[in-house]
């Protein structure tokens, strides 16, 4: 398996290069940007009246102020911009995994080695699970470094920034896990996108209208934005709430699938 | 329990309403090459596929070295080339066969430094950066590199040049030599005349007829051009031995031979000058296009060579 997992890992070092460059440079754009908001009093009365779906979207639910450290990242960063980011790495590469390995054709040369699927699907998924956590290293590494040039770390702890961003590396995961489920099970790359980035959008737009539509609250307890959003990391540190769930369902989509993958047709 | 390294028994694939490969019986012994030939869309790389456990048969059995195609356990006994290489673009030929012994568990720097130069690939340049021949040279030092028992390859010629190609043939010889079984597919008669022992044809799904080269060469009629200096008799050719058939037109005979050829030369120096006697066409190749119009509905297929 290992020899799997370090040519994933190679074969993918020059692209999370440049993700990792992208999320600290957006930290770095958050930090800079953050004493003009701190400092303009209007903002705060202009998002005072939001509906509660958009205040939920955007981080604000909760007494959150756009001007505090706290509800300025996370309504810029941590409930939008930062998850958003991380879905599209880990979704890309998840549905690569197997089905867009498959779909090129590069997998059954590979499969002819003595290495079984399931342990070339489970290489491939760890190698993803390590270049998440380095991506999540960089942005937790980035922002305790540049919040308190602005002031940024006022009243927040840095275990909670690291909380936050491993929540959102989490929701990644999951719907990341999506594409390698559906992937590994179809060998269909657009399947395993499409299904991905649908359940993820969906999950979305469901977590904001749930605030208004109660009838969709219980959608809540298996929409992994429901598992981010709700539970606001970045002011409560990581509670069981915000990992088990994605954790779970990361581990039982993956089981699920891999029977599957192991005994259909390589096409 | 069998010692044939690679064995299918009534091996069939159905995809949805279409029999790909119907009742395939195929052996190849330790030590033989066998030829697999067939037009495009025949079964081949089904077949092939099915063998190294990508496709699972929808009835029937495939065994590799007495294991269940597609076994983890014997895998690194195989060597297989797919009939479509694709490999990552950004990985040299010399680090896929690092991470392919290492996957393999087998130290075989000798071996790949030894194919690489007889077959003239430089082993240091990315995979996307290579000439199709060149792609198709790291494709078989991989194949072949890990001195496998049993080795499968889909049209493994395709854009060598005939230096290459001979090369490569030679190669596939020293293995047998050293004891492996041999299953490769190809639609190219001359190279597998050349290179099998045996040789199996497919056709639709349905495996034609095995046999060996030489078996073949002695069915295949021979096929001869008569150039006179005059018109000739349309008569001339008939009823004499050996002759199966006849056709003339004018100065010029087309024979074809199954038989002696001594009573149809005989026959044409009777009836007029003989100017020139051609060979007309492959004489296996004749028996290979034969071999597919045996039923009507085969008259749509077509062999490229």
């Amino acid at each position: 398996m290992v020899p799997v997992l370090t040519h994933t890992l190679w074969r993918r070092r020059i692209g999370v290069v440049w993700w990792a460059l992208a999320v600290a440079g957006m930290c770095a754009l958050l930090a800079i940007a953050y004493p003009t908001v701190r400092d303009n009093n209007e903002l705060d009365k202009t998002f005072a009246n939001l509906p509660p779906s958009v205040e939920a979207l955007l981080g604000l639910s909760g007494g959150n102020l756009l001007s505090s450290p706290v509800g300025y990242l996370d309504s810029q960063f941590f409930a939008n911009i930062l998850p958003i980011m991380l879905l599209v790495f880990a979704v890309g590469l998840a549905a690569w995994s197997v089905a867009g390995d498959e779909t090129a054709g590069s997998l059954e040369l590979l499969l002819a080695n003595p290495i079984s699927r399931i342990r070339v699907a489970l290489a491939r998924f760890g190698a993803l699970i390590l270049l998440m956590a380095g991506l999540t290293v960089v942005c937790i590494a980035a922002l305790i470094a540049l919040a308190p040039l602005t002031g940024l770390d006022k009243g927040l702890p840095a275990g909670h920034v690291a909380a936050g961003t491993i929540a959102c590396a989490l929701l990644a995961l999951t719907f990341a896990a999506v594409a390698f489920a559906v992937g590994a099970a179809t060998g269909s790359r657009s399947a395993a996108l499409g299904a991905a980035s649908a359940l993820a959008v969906a999950g979305y737009v469901l977590e904001g209208l749930a605030q208004q539509v109660h009838v969709l609250h219980p959608i809540g307890v298996v929409n992994p934005w429901h598992w981010l959003l709700a539970n606001d990391p970045l002011r409560h540190g990581l509670t069981w709430r915000t990992w088990i769930p994605p954790v779970v369902a990361v581990a039982v989509m993956t089981v699920l699938s891999l029977p599957r993958f192991a005994r259909r047709d390589i096409h | 329990m069998t010692n044939t390294p690679i064995v299918t028994h009534r091996l069939t694939k159905r995809f949805g309403r279409l029999t790909a490969v119907a009742d395939l019986d195929l052996q190849v012994e330790r030590g033989e090459i066998v030829g697999f030939l067939g037009p495009n869309g025949a079964g081949k790389t089904t077949t092939i596929r099915m063998l190294m456990g990508f496709l699972r048969p929808s009835a029937g059995r495939a065994a590799i070295l007495g294991a269940r195609a597609g076994d983890v356990g014997v895998r690194h006994r195989i060597g297989y080339l797919p009939g479509d290489l694709r490999i990552d673009p950004a990985m040299t030929g010399m680090q896929l066969f690092h991470w392919y012994g290492r996957l393999r568990g087998h130290r075989n720097q000798r071996k790949v430094d030894e194919l690489t130069e007889r077959l003239d690939l430089d082993p240091s340049r990315p995979f996307g950066t290579l000439s199709k021949g060149n792609r198709q040279k790291v494709g078989i030092v991989q194949a072949l590199c890990h001195d496998p028992q049993v080795i499968i390859l889909d049209e493994p010629t395709t854009g060598l040049d005939p230096l290459v190609q001979r090369e490569f043939l030679a190669l596939l010889a020293q293995a047998a030599g050293d004891g492996a079984a041999i299953l490769f597919s190809s639609h190219v008669l001359p190279e597998v005349e050349r290179a099998a022992d045996r040789v199996a044809i497919i056709r639709a799904g349905r495996l034609v007829t095995v046999a060996t080269v030489d078996a073949l060469l002695d069915q295949a009629r021979r096929r001869l051009e008569l150039r006179f200096a005059a018109p000739i008799a349309t008569s001339t050719f008939d009823d004499i031995t050996g002759v199966a058939n006849a056709e003339v037109h004018d100065r010029i005979a087309l024979l074809a031979i199954d038989g002696p050829v001594g009573p149809a030369l005989r026959a044409a120096t009777d009836a007029g000058t003989l100017l020139r006697v051609n060979p007309a066409g492959d004489d296996l190749e004749d028996l290979f296009v034969s071999l597919y119009h045996q039923d009507k509905d085969a008259s749509k297929d077509r062999i490229e060579v």
